[in-house]
């Protein structure tokens, strides 16, 4: 079977003023479609930078990044951007959810800017499944962390992604809603079988996940 | 979905949604006020040219069709030629007066003849015609916006004229003194400054036109249709570039106050244009949705100019009487092209910078 992600010798070189600063240095990895990977390591080894050049919200400077068979690394910033609309999914630390608009619309609008207009089927079967049918039409301010979270899990699935990209999830929720949380993500991969790449600093977070891979200094140690 | 986030955004930043839209209304009701006064006062002032019902106008070799440039003064006797010529009923000699302060015309009128030109004034009780030396008479317009009544005495040009009555206005001048009196004051003795002429029929204008000007070669002479159609914001010095510059100046500020907006939105939404980038938002999307939000600003604007612009007109006219502006469909329509183009212009840059915005950096930004 084809691996949805699959790298090689991938890194990145960020430029901070005149200092060149090498965030991933020669990634290795395969994830098969179905797997819940957690990414593990402590601040700056360069596990957000990972999660971005996967999403295609950066390109790598070198190596190859295959993600469902396409080359980012060959692959210009609008080719990226309609990849990602498509087949990938983010959920992020702080939720990242717009301010002006209620849960639902921050969840439609997924579904509007993916193109394929507003499906109310997949849109009920989600926010049942995430338990968020009471908060639609609230906005951000008025929802708990957890419940901010889950508006943004349902966002992030909304359009049935090949992809869902988390980056600590967990990292702005009390225990409490992080096992909440983190039970909603478990369950889109075993009962959906969505492939979920998540990363956390949380060994109790990554050991929800079937895989850990651990890195540091931008390398993967192990896996 | 993007009307529902664009007006969203708008509505929750009020105050700023409130100065860019009253920035955009004041540059609508700027360019329609003032292209109104222009064409308001040109036309009400052909308008009473008009209003006095002669057919032809007869002015010196050289004269402008503006009356307040035109005093040079031609013989008086030339109206008993004008009065020889077949078709002509009428003939009134004309004098003008020019108060350059209050870029006031004052007509020196002899009443007999003026009223057989003009069938006469319509006088407001208590009034009476012009009958000594410095009787003066105002129309109703002037009247009220000056607060003259009957029996008043006003100073111009330097003399003290007695107010022997209000009439109807519409036909000429504002203000009206005997010819004698206007002739003295610039020490030109039996001179006119212009003939009405009312022909036996309107018919014969172009005739009697002709007549006239083989009688009196190099002389201004022109049917009252003529003058009208000269009487336009072409046909006057400056009015057009003054027109052009208030236009200029109206747009540049809806252009910089849309711009600050767009702006500063942009540098405050940088997250959320970065969520939308996370999303699969194409660079296309978003300078829609910033350009639709400017849009939107801008037709809210329009409305409000509207408003605006009708309320201040008749504010104007209720404290001066004697303006008049023309608020019409065409510079209603001109002024909201200007502002939506104005305003498109100035959100296109930060609309392209919100697009540029490595998505990255943006989902970062605090």
């Amino acid at each position: 079977m084809e691996p949805i992600i699959a790298t090689h010798d991938l890194r990145k070189v960020y430029r901070v003023g005149k200092v060149a600063v090498e965030a991933l240095r020669g990634v290795n990895c395969i994830v098969h479609e179905g797997e819940f990977v957690a990414v593990v390591g402590p601040s700056g080894c360069g596990k957000s930078t990972l999660l971005h050049v996967l999403g295609g919200l950066t390109a790598p400077t070198s190596g190859q990044v295959l993600v469902d068979g396409n080359d980012f690394s060959k692959m210009t910033d609008g080719d990226r951007t309609r990849f990602r609309r498509h087949k990938i999914g983010f959920v992020f630390q702080r939720f990242n959810l717009l301010p002006t608009l209620t849960a639902r619309n921050n969840i439609a609008i997924a579904q509007h800017i993916q193109g394929n207009g507003f499906n109310p089927h997949r849109f009920q079967a989600v926010v049942e499944m995430l338990g968020i049918q009471g908060k639609l039409d609230h906005r951000p301010y008025a929802l708990s962390g957890g419940e901010q979270q889950r508006v943004a899990i349902a966002r992030a699935v909304i359009c049935d992604p090949k992809l869902l990209l988390a980056d600590e999830p967990t990292g702005n929720l009390d225990s409490e809603n992080s096992q909440t949380v983190l039970n909603m993500i478990r369950g889109l991969n075993k009962n959906f079988g969505q492939t979920v790449l998540m990363i956390t600093h949380n060994p109790e977070a990554a050991a929800v996940a079937d895989r850990i891979i651990h890195m540091r200094d931008g390398c993967i140690i192990s896996d | 979905m993007v009307n529902k986030l664009i007006v969203s955004n708008i509505l929750y930043r009020p105050i700023r949604t409130a100065v860019s839209a009253l920035a955009v209304a004041i540059e609508v009701a700027m360019v329609m006020l003032f292209v109104g006064l222009a064409h308001g006062l040109l036309n009400e002032s052909a308008h009473r040219v008009e209003g006095v019902g002669a057919d032809i106008l007869v002015q010196p070799p050289g004269s402008s069709f503006l009356f307040a440039l035109s005093q040079a003064p031609m013989p008086l006797k030339i109206g008993d030629r004008l009065k020889e010529i077949p078709h002509v009923l009428a003939v009134a000699p004309v004098f003008f007066n020019f108060i350059s302060t209050s870029l006031t015309v004052i007509y020196g009128i002899d009443m007999s003849s003026f009223d057989d030109v003009t069938g006469g004034f319509t006088y407001y009780p208590g009034s009476r015609p012009l009958r000594d030396p410095y009787d003066l008479l105002v129309d109703n317009l002037y009247a009220k916006a000056n607060h003259v009544k009957i029996g008043d005495t006003l100073t111009l040009l330097n003399h003290q004229f007695h107010v022997s009555g209000i009439v109807e206005h519409g036909k000429g001048a504002r203000l009206f003194i005997p010819l004698q009196t206007a002739q003295d004051l610039m020490q030109e003795p039996d001179k006119a400054s212009l003939f009405f002429i009312k022909c036996t029929e309107p018919g014969y204008a172009d005739a009697v036109t002709d007549a006239i000007r083989q009688l009196l070669h190099g002389y201004q002479v022109r049917p009252v249709n003529e003058y009208l159609s000269l009487m336009t914001s072409n046909n006057l010095p400056g009015l057009n570039a003054f027109i052009t510059v208030v236009i200029i100046i109206a747009v540049g500020i809806g252009f910089l106050v849309i711009f600050l907006s767009m702006y500063t939105t942009v540098t405050e939404r940088t997250r959320e244009i970065g969520i939308l980038k996370s999303l699969g938002a194409s660079k296309r999307y978003i300078i829609a949705v910033i350009l639709r939000e400017a849009g939107l600003l801008s037709a809210v604007g329009i409305i409000v100019g509207y408003g605006i612009a009708a309320v201040t007109r008749k504010v104007l006219i209720a404290y001066f009487p004697t303006l008049f502006i023309e608020l019409t469909i065409q510079w209603a329509v001109y002024a909201a092209i200007l502002a939506l183009a104005g305003s498109m212009v100035g959100a296109f840059y930060p609309a392209m910078r919100a697009a540029r915005l490595d998505p990255v950096d943006a989902l970062a930004y605090e």
